[in-house]
């Protein structure tokens, strides 16, 4: 059998052509039989024109196909995107937040340049910040050399309009961020190739790649008017207090959605080359604080949800209360018997302690570790930090911890355990991705929802008649928490009665059920000094009027309307023995 | 005679129509390039527009961003509008109206409404009070 016939077959085109071939030749056998050789020649001819003909044919219809019909041009070639393109970052409502916008490097080459000292002096005056070595080395070098980059289409122009010879222009991308240091902490910034090294920039760095080609933007969960709202409070506070640092934070309790996420001083996205390490610090996701007070609402949902205490149980706060080595004492003592409700309400310190003793160290931690509050924050930001805790859960550490001692958290871990008081005892995680309209998030139940609701009834107790008086809204039902935690100094190995972390965490609307619409807010400031009312600079007085401001700013974006409240607010001035926290 | 064996002018007639065919092909794919390679130019102009069009967008987009960065809008409408932030107190639900007319200061209680605890409870002590 042939090579032929053992690749095809012996198929039917195979066949078909092997007859064909033979067709031909028994043809010229014939003519050249019959002795008309010219007959021969012609078949032959034929034949070989038929070919050149098929082929041509063949050539025709492709060019003319190619013509025609070519997909060539068409299509969106111009947006394909380059390797260090980014997808638009937008806020919730689709506000711009980080966009790449078309700029131009500059190049130089020195053999086309007809004037050196004319090109030199155009180009010195047109881009000072180019530093005149680097124009010199660019004009002196033997190749086409790359000057500037980043020129806006108007320095393009304005240089272009020189008509220097041997000054070229190339197209690049560069990324900006056009709210300059608004939300900065939590949009982060890239590097000039294009990679995200921090914020939100980072944690969907491959997202917003892949988004490029699709020109899709990628949503954050933040609303740029709670942001405003929320940096301009925190920063008047911050001028009012001159803290080293601050931290403002707003979620959705019931989707762990930040809608706002502040941290002070900031810096600009734009130039973070030319800002601080600590101005460039997130405070909320990578420093952690020992918050204080603010963990007494921790303690207190513990106690009521192990069944270890009811609103009503009393505790002695006539005497300071001896654990271990130390003496825990409160900041403005009452000497009386309190409730469970009256020791949130003065932050006593001996009341928490002695329900912390009651819940036991095991069950603490349980629900300590079950509230997320020794671990990092769950949210996409690769920042998100890790907490310092007790290396033994012993009596002396729970009763510290029971009031915010001897653990630190990032104000993030915070508000997510706060998320699980308030929304009906679920942890959820926290993200700073837009979440669609009515998705629902799920996590471990910490609490139940009669222990919520306790919280909720605590918590406006607290600004009813409490340390928080100053965070109150009219027709807002607003609770909330005071924080004033003292500061460990490591030069006198113990805590400072000078600097200290002040905050205010904040939940509203506090009435409805578990599953009502409902907010936590957040404002913590670092080393408040004290104003010029000379007021101990705590909770009450530097945070919770802050959170009280931006609730009343934020809360018509939300859509949480003033209404009638369930208990009456004491309009009566916030004094400084209403931040009454531990010291 | 068949009638490709046929002469013209000494030409054979199926020369002739391969020729015509040959000069038709070569005609066809002329001007179907040159038009469209004219139509190509077009297109990439006008893709070229779109994209420089596009890219203006963007950029007056971001520029219409940067110019309404909240701060910077509150800065110049505190500093030469002497406006301010909208109080909670200006905003009211029709169903709320009557209360606030009774209490304008704040809104009271609704006397059917459950009693919080955060009413400041009673001192007495509990059974199973922490002490």
């Amino acid at each position: 059998m042939s090579l032929g016939q053992q690749a095809f077959g012996g198929s039917p085109l195979y066949r078909w052509m092997l007859r064909r071939m033979w067709g031909v030749e028994h043809a010229f056998e014939r003519t050249r039989a019959s002795g008309r050789a010219e007959d021969d020649t012609r078949i032959r001819i034929f034949v070989v024109l038929a070919f050149f003909a098929m082929g041509f044919i063949a050539l025709g219809v492709g060019a003319t196909r190619a013509a025609l019909f070519s997909d060539a041009g068409k299509g969106d070639a111009g947006a394909a995107a380059t390797g260090m393109a980014r997808a638009d970052l937008v806020d919730r409502n689709g506000e711009l937040l980080a966009v790449d916008l078309l700029h131009y490097g500059l190049y130089v080459d020195p053999r086309e340049i007809w004037d050196l000292s004319e090109t030199r002096r155009a180009l010195g005056a047109a881009l000072p910040e180019v530093p005149a070595e680097r124009l010199e080395r660019a004009l002196r070098a033997n190749r086409r050399t790359f000057l500037a980059g980043g020129l806006t289409p108007d320095v393009r122009s304005r240089i272009n309009d020189l008509g220097l010879p041997g000054v070229s222009f190339e197209p690049e991308s560069k990324r900006v961020y056009p709210l300059n240091t608004t939300a900065a902490h939590l949009i982060g910034f890239t590097d000039s190739g294009g990679e995200g090294l921090a914020g939100a920039e980072l944690a969907f760095n491959e997202d917003v790649r892949s988004g490029a080609a699709s020109a899709a933007a990628v949503p954050l969960s933040i609303d740029l008017r709670i942001q405003a709202a929320l940096e301009d409070e925190l920063g008047k506070a911050a001028a009012a207090f001159q803290p080293k640092g601050a931290v403002g934070i707003v979620t959705n309790v019931h989707t762990g959605e930040v809608l706002g996420m502040a941290s002070w001083p900031t810096y600009d996205p734009n130039r973070p080359g030319e800002s601080s390490p600590d101005a460039r610090l997130d405070r909320a996701a990578s420093s952690v604080f020992e918050m204080g007070s603010v963990f007494k609402a921790f303690t207190m949902a513990i106690g009521l949800d192990a069944g270890v205490a009811t609103p009503q149980s009393t505790f002695d706060a006539r005497t300071p209360l001896q654990i271990g080595y130390r003496t825990i004492h409160d900041y403005h003592a009452t000497h009386e018997v309190l409730t469970l409700v009256e020791v949130f309400q003065h932050s006593s310190n001996i009341g928490t302690a002695r329900l912390a003793v009651a819940i036991g160290p095991e069950r603490l931690q349980r629900y300590f570790d079950a509230l997320g509050l020794t671990r990092p924050a769950k949210v996409e930001l690769l920042e998100s930090a890790r907490p310092l805790t007790p290396k033994i859960w012993n009596e002396d550490a729970i009763a510290s911890t029971s009031f915010g001692h001897g653990i630190d958290v990032s104000p993030l871990a915070l508000a997510r355990a706060y998320g699980a008081l308030l929304n009906g005892g679920y942890l959820l995680p926290l993200t700073i991705h837009r979440l669609e309209p009515g998705a629902r998030v799920t996590g471990p139940r910490v609490i139940s929802d009669k222990t919520s609701l306790e919280v909720l009834q605590l918590m406006r107790a607290n600004v009813t008649g409490g340390s928080g008086k100053s965070a109150n809204v009219v027709g807002l039902n607003v609770g909330g928490k005071t924080g004033t935690g003292e500061k460990y100094d490591p030069a006198i190995r113990g805590y400072s009665h000078t600097r200290q972390v002040s905050s205010f965490a904040a939940a509203f609307p506090t009435d409805g059920p578990p599953s009502a619409p409902r907010y936590f807010v957040f404002i913590l400031l670092d080393e408040p000094h004290a104003d010029k009312t000379g007021a101990d600079p705590t909770g009450g007085i530097v945070a919770a009027p802050a959170v009280g401001k931006v609730i009343e700013r934020i809360a018509p974006f939300l859509g949480v309307r003033r209404r009638a409240e369930l208990v009456a607010f004491d309009p009566g001035p916030p004094t400084p023995d209403d931040a009454g926290e531990e010291r | 005679m068949s009638l490709l064996a046929r002469r013209v002018r000494g030409f054979r007639l199926v020369d002739l129509v391969a020729l015509s065919v040959l000069m038709l092909l070569i005609l066809g794919v002329y001007l179907a390039k040159t038009v469209a390679g004219r139509e190509r130019a077009d297109i990439a102009s006008a893709e070229r527009q779109i994209q420089g069009e596009k890219a203006r967008i963007r950029l007056l987009q971001a520029e219409v961003t940067h110019l309404e960065e909240p701060a910077r809008i509150e800065k110049l409408s505190e500093t030469y509008l002497g406006m301010a932030p909208v109080s909670i107190k200006h905003e009211a639900s029709p169903d709320l109206l009557g209360e606030i007319a009774l209490h304008p200061a704040a809104p009271s209680p609704k006397a059917d409404l459950p009693v919080a605890i955060a009413a400041a409870p009673s001192a007495a002590p509990s059974v199973g009070a922490v002490r």
